[in-house]
């Protein structure tokens, strides 16, 4: 497989959101404030990468992976995803995207899990073959079959979050967009969640996007990191190279080896490193 | 199309989820049924009724075919599209590789089917057996179901237009609660249209909320001439294509204006 392809390219992407002033009195002024949650952001990413987005709470992350995934439609700028326009080829993307939110679920709520299951087998037109073997590797890792039988309702956010990475990917979208995938989630399912990931993207060359603001998730699964801050974005490349140039430009560090991602993390969002 | 059967199978399943609920939904209706026959008997025989265009047969026809008959047209897409819109899960169905209103729209029909089975064919029942009135005029039936479901589709679509209003104002139940008012009285589910003031049904000819009761209950209860059958279903038909546009334009200018929070 041509491991060059690019599988998202965003071109300055900008959103910005009209706010009410609310002062909390009663007013017939109506007062707007122009809050700029994305300003010309570009990046690309290849096939088969996963990447880990990062940035503190109201940086603009959310707004750009809603972009990035077709619901938001961006202010300016463009968004090609496999070479495809949002605009053109809508529903052809659908098809070969993933997305899992770690605070919604895209199951029906009162309906077992399995029903969705078979809703999105129809609606992804997926092959009986490929349906059943993707339901056995994911009973297999995610203990689906403890839990497929009860609606949404009833689950645990640990079940619930395996059920909906399930759904995101019995269709083997070409790529796979996680907006926190585990908040929230004990420390042994989190485990699971990241090996999951990881075999998903070895076996099928998934290109995984993931949002998050656990340290550890980013260093046991990314390759490459993302940074955003007040919508700019700030850093654009691999983890390894993130540490080098901590480690070379801020020297006052005493062991120049293992310096902890989570304090290189916090220098950036404290503005003292970038 | 199979994944619209699929969305159907689930409007069914979510109806009959809370089996309780169908239950309290069932008396509550049959509750309303009688209540009408009560209300619009006791008018009659009290005289409080002065030179109706409507006899006292005619009438009662019309207000018990009119309740029954909201039990299929009823429709609760407002409130879905607001709760969708508002909490923001509506994002989960935008990256589906499906129309969004066609989903809807399957979704609505699955529940109709429910609710067809579960509360019109009882309600049916139990009008037939208890007043013993003849309620349908049998040769234009035909007419009356064509023009139930022309009356199904604008429900549908205004139902959608409000909703998807909540684009630019989040929560929509106010102006729900507002044209609600304006809607039960004017569609002529709770009095028959043709009662009203000359006034009043003057200004009802132009509205679209004669088309989704008034017309097909008077078509199944009340015996009409065959031109003005068909100069009845003409508007609705001109209401539906109306109705269609409008919910166009608003759906293409209001996904623009979608703010999904939170995450």
């Amino acid at each position: 497989m041509d491991t060059d392809e690019i599988s998202i390219e965003a071109l300055n992407l900008r959103k910005t959101f009209k706010i009410r002033k609310r002062d909390g009195g009663f007013t017939f002024i109506k007062r707007y404030s122009q809050i700029e949650a994305v300003r010309d952001i570009s990046f690309s990413i290849q096939k088969g990468d996963i990447v880990g987005f990062i940035g503190p709470n109201g940086a603009g992350k959310s707004t750009t992976v809603k972009m990035l995934t077709g619901i938001l439609m961006p202010d300016d700028g463009s968004i090609r995803i496999n070479g495809m326009d949002y605009r053109k080829n809508r529903r052809d993307i659908m098809k070969k995207i993933g997305v899992v939110f770690g605070q919604r679920s895209v199951l029906c709520w009162d309906i077992p899990v399995i029903e969705s299951f078979r809703l999105f087998k129809d609606m992804y037109c997926i092959s009986n073959e490929m349906y059943n073997k993707n339901m056995n590797m994911f009973s297999d890792i995610l203990n689906l079959k403890e839990y497929m039988h009860q609606p949404p309702r009833l689950l645990s956010l640990g079940q619930r979050m395996k059920a909906d990475l399930a759904a995101a990917l019995l269709y083997n979208p070409e790529i796979l967009f996680l907006d926190e995938p585990t908040i929230g989630i004990d420390i042994l399912a989190k485990e699971r969640i990241r090996d999951f990931i990881k075999q998903i993207n070895q076996e099928c060359h998934t290109t995984v996007v993931l949002t998050t603001h656990d340290v550890s998730d980013i260093e046991v699964l990314c390759h490459k990191m993302l940074v955003i801050d007040h919508g700019n974005l700030i850093y654009d490349g691999t983890l390894s190279e993130m540490k080098e140039n901590y480690a070379t430009q801020c020297s006052d560090s005493l062991n120049k080896e293992d310096v902890e991602l989570e304090h290189i993390i916090k220098q950036i969002y404290k503005g003292s490193f970038l | 199309m199979k994944k619209y059967v699929d969305y159907m199978k689930i409007g069914m399943k979510e109806h009959l989820v809370y089996s309780g609920a169908v239950w309290a939904r069932l008396f509550s209706k049959i509750i309303y049924l009688y209540l009408q026959f009560c209300i619009w008997s006791a008018l009659f025989t009290s005289g409080c009724i002065k030179n109706p265009a409507l006899d006292k047969t005619n009438i009662l026809r019309y207000i018990v075919i009119a309740t029954i008959v909201s039990t299929i047209i009823e429709c609760n897409v407002i409130e879905k599209i607001n709760e969708q819109i508002q909490s923001g899960n509506i994002a989960t169905e935008l990256i589906r590789p499906i129309g969004f209103k066609r989903m809807l729209l399957s979704r609505h029909l699955g529940d109709t089917v429910i609710k067809i089975l579960c509360y019109t064919i009882p309600l049916m029942i139990l009008a037939k057996v208890s007043t013993e009135m003849q309620l349908v005029c049998t040769y234009q039936l035909g007419f009356g179901i064509l023009s139930i479901l022309l009356a199904y589709s604008i429900q549908f679509l205004y139902s959608l237009i409000i909703g998807l209003l909540a684009f630019w104002f989040i929560v929509t139940w106010p102006i729900n609660m507002f044209l609600g008012a304006i809607y039960k009285l004017l569609s002529g589910v709770w009095i028959p249209v043709t009662m009203f003031p000359e006034m009043l049904y003057k200004v009802n000819l132009f509205l679209p909320f004669r088309a989704i009761y008034a017309i097909p209950v008077s078509i199944l209860a009340n015996g009409m001439k065959i031109n003005v059958i068909w100069q009845s279903i003409g508007i609705q038909i001109i209401w539906l294509v109306i109705l269609y546009i409008l919910m166009q334009c608003i759906w293409h200018v209001g996904r623009r204006k979608l703010v999904v929070q939170g995450g």
